[in-house]
């Protein structure tokens, strides 16, 4: 796997390497790679009917109001709060 | 009380005889934690204080007759687990701080009954790995030799079953990791199936294939634990609202007429000449007893363990991507745009193999591969659970080794994705097909390290499961480490 790949995967993921670490990934990755291709030996299709005939779309919960979580419970883990989820600006 | 090699029977019945109160025997436990964890490294945070506040409340609960199957019980509980107030860190820098705001459900019901929660345990990076040795805190060690990884990613759970620093442990398993290290530490560890136990609070890797399950000192006590964490439950909307049936009701049955099938691919090339040949010496003691094996054949296993990686690879990527170092987990303090804060919160937190699983689960889904590996690996899915049920159709369960081989060196094949991800080959089709599985010690090999045989079965019937690994335990002497 190329590292130009490998660039692109991490922008996916949201990850960056240094150029090492590249190397490294791309190294990996190319085996890794390898020992997945062998599900294109065999000869089979993904048939979606199979998968989703046992789903009920219309299982749902009883649309009722419950408890949730306190604020500053869902903030406590937050590094950068001030009784809100602090983000750097994003607007110029 | 002596408490090496205890099961939680014994303890209930000693705790329900006034032998021993909750107090004294957590303090025992607590003790051999201090004596031992430094080298065994299981717990990542061994919550002393409060464990001996529960063992007074469930003392409470013996002393007015209340008592249920797990009271006073001392567990360690999987770090990827959610408990309320407690340190959960995943193994990973990304949640070295990580306090749950809330209870996995799991954890809920434990407490509900009494137990004594004596930590938490070590475990690979986000359950990603076989060994243990992805941990960013505790790189877990193997009671039968320190030199040797407990396997993983249950390693801490297993590890402290299986030298006493606790009763029984919770674990998970995504591709194996209840099964593998039990195996490796010689203890008995169930994956249920899927959607028999609740995943909410379960820290997400692959959530078509997560499962929580018990890890302890034989089926028996597996099937207890198991008794009091199955159910419906809202909060996760895959967990089944199947009744929960007694899973201890077939222990001490008769296995005479049992169907046990017997996949040659399990136990072809690859496979450890002692592992096989102890599995199949297990084979022939349930023909002893009056099962029937009946030899079968499994051809996908060969493209198991890539359909495996791509599929739960692929749903890592997706379930990851909530950590951004902003509402919860490591954020950088580098990074003046909000790009460069969850790209550089996300580099500084993850750990090389959590990287790697990003990067193959983006590979599998992204425009223009999709249908080669992701879609492949959908249908390669359908196909083993179609075999699984062609076996089903003629047997009761299927006997397999847990592991190709038993427990390796602590820095044997961690520079070698490949290597680790190719020795899941045994336990991955399980969580593919989501059936539930049990492994039990069979053997040792000539260095004296354990070898763990599992029995499958069919969906929603470890019943039979367990009244097997039973049968089996009955007859088999166990060796225990000599920690």
């Amino acid at each position: 796997m190329d590292l130009d790949m490998i660039k692109y995967l991490a922008e996916l993921g949201k990850l960056e390497f240094t150029d090492e670490e590249l190397k490294k990934a791309s190294e990996d990755m190319t085996s890794i790679i390898k020992l997945m291709d062998t599900v294109k030996e065999i000869d089979v299709t993904y048939d979606p009917v199979l998968d989703n005939k046992n789903i009920y779309l219309n299982d749902l919960r009883i649309d009722e109001k419950s408890q949730s979580l306190e604020t500053s419970k869902l903030l406590q883990n937050a590094k950068n709060q001030r009784n809100c989820f602090v983000v750097p600006k994003v607007v110029e | 009380m002596e408490i090496r090699g205890l099961k939680i029977r014994e303890l209930r019945k000693a705790l329900d005889e006034k032998q021993v109160s909750v107090r004294e025997i957590t303090e025992e436990y607590l003790k051999r934690i201090k004596a031992y964890d430094d080298e065994l490294e299981c717990y990542i945070t061994v919550t002393e204080d409060n464990a001996l506040k529960q063992a007074d409340e469930a003392q409470k609960k013996i002393d007015r007759g209340e008592a249920t199957d797990l009271t006073g019980i001392p567990m360690a509980i999987k770090d990827n687990i959610c408990t309320e107030g407690v340190l959960t860190t995943c193994s990973s820098k990304m949640l070295e701080d990580f306090i749950p705001p809330y209870n996995a459900t799991v954890m809920e019901r434990l407490d509900k009954e009494g137990i004594v929660m004596l930590g938490k345990v070590s475990l690979d990076e986000f359950a990603m790995g076989g060994s243990t040795q992805t941990s960013a805190f505790k790189k877990t060690k193997n009671p039968y030799d320190k030199n040797r990884v407990p396997g993983g990613s249950s390693g801490g759970s297993a590890s402290a079953v299986s030298a006493d620093l606790c009763l029984a442990a919770l674990g998970s398993d995504t591709g194996g990791s209840i099964r593998q290290p039990s195996s490796f530490c010689g203890v008995t560890g169930l994956k249920p199936t899927y959607s028999r136990v609740s995943r909410y609070g379960l820290v997400a890797f692959a959530s078509s294939l997560d499962q929580i399950g018990p890890i302890a000192r034989d089926s028996h006590d597996c099937a207890l634990i198991l008794n009091h964490i199955c159910g419906f439950d809202p909060h996760d909307g895959t967990s089944s609202k199947r009744d929960v049936p007694d899973f201890t009701a077939k222990i001490g049955k008769d296995i005479k007429g049992i169907k046990i099938a017997l996949p040659k691919e399990f136990y072809a090339e690859g496979i450890d000449e002692e592992v096989r040949d102890s599995v199949l010496k297990a084979a022939d003691m349930y023909k002893s007893m009056g099962a029937e094996l009946v030899e079968c054949s499994m051809p996908s296993l060969k493209y198991a363990t890539a359909a495996y990686y791509l599929i739960s690879s692929a749903e890592a990527c997706s379930n990851l991507s909530r950590y951004d170092g902003i509402k919860y987990g490591h954020r950088s303090e580098i990074g003046s745009s909000y790009e460069e804060l969850i790209k550089n919160s996300r580099r500084e937190g993850f750990g090389d193999e959590v990287k790697r699983r990003i990067l193959l689960g983006n590979y599998a889904l992204s425009s223009g591969y999709y249908d080669a590996y992701y879609g492949k690996a959908m249908a390669l899915k359908q196909l083993i659970r179609k075999e699984y049920n062609d076996i089903f159709a003629k047997c009761d369960a299927v006997l397999t080794p847990t592991a190709p081989t038993t427990a390796y060196r602590c820095n044997e094949n961690i520079s070698d994705p490949v290597k680790m991800y190719q020795a899941d080959i045994c336990t991955v089709t399980v969580n593919i097909a989501g059936l539930p599985a049990i492994s039990t010690p069979c053997g040792y090999d000539g260095k004296g390290l354990p070898i763990g045989m599992s029995i499958i079965g069919k969906q929603f019937d470890e019943q039979t499961i367990i009244q097997i690994a039973d049968s089996f335990e009955q007859g088999f002497e166990r060796i225990m480490p000599t920690i």
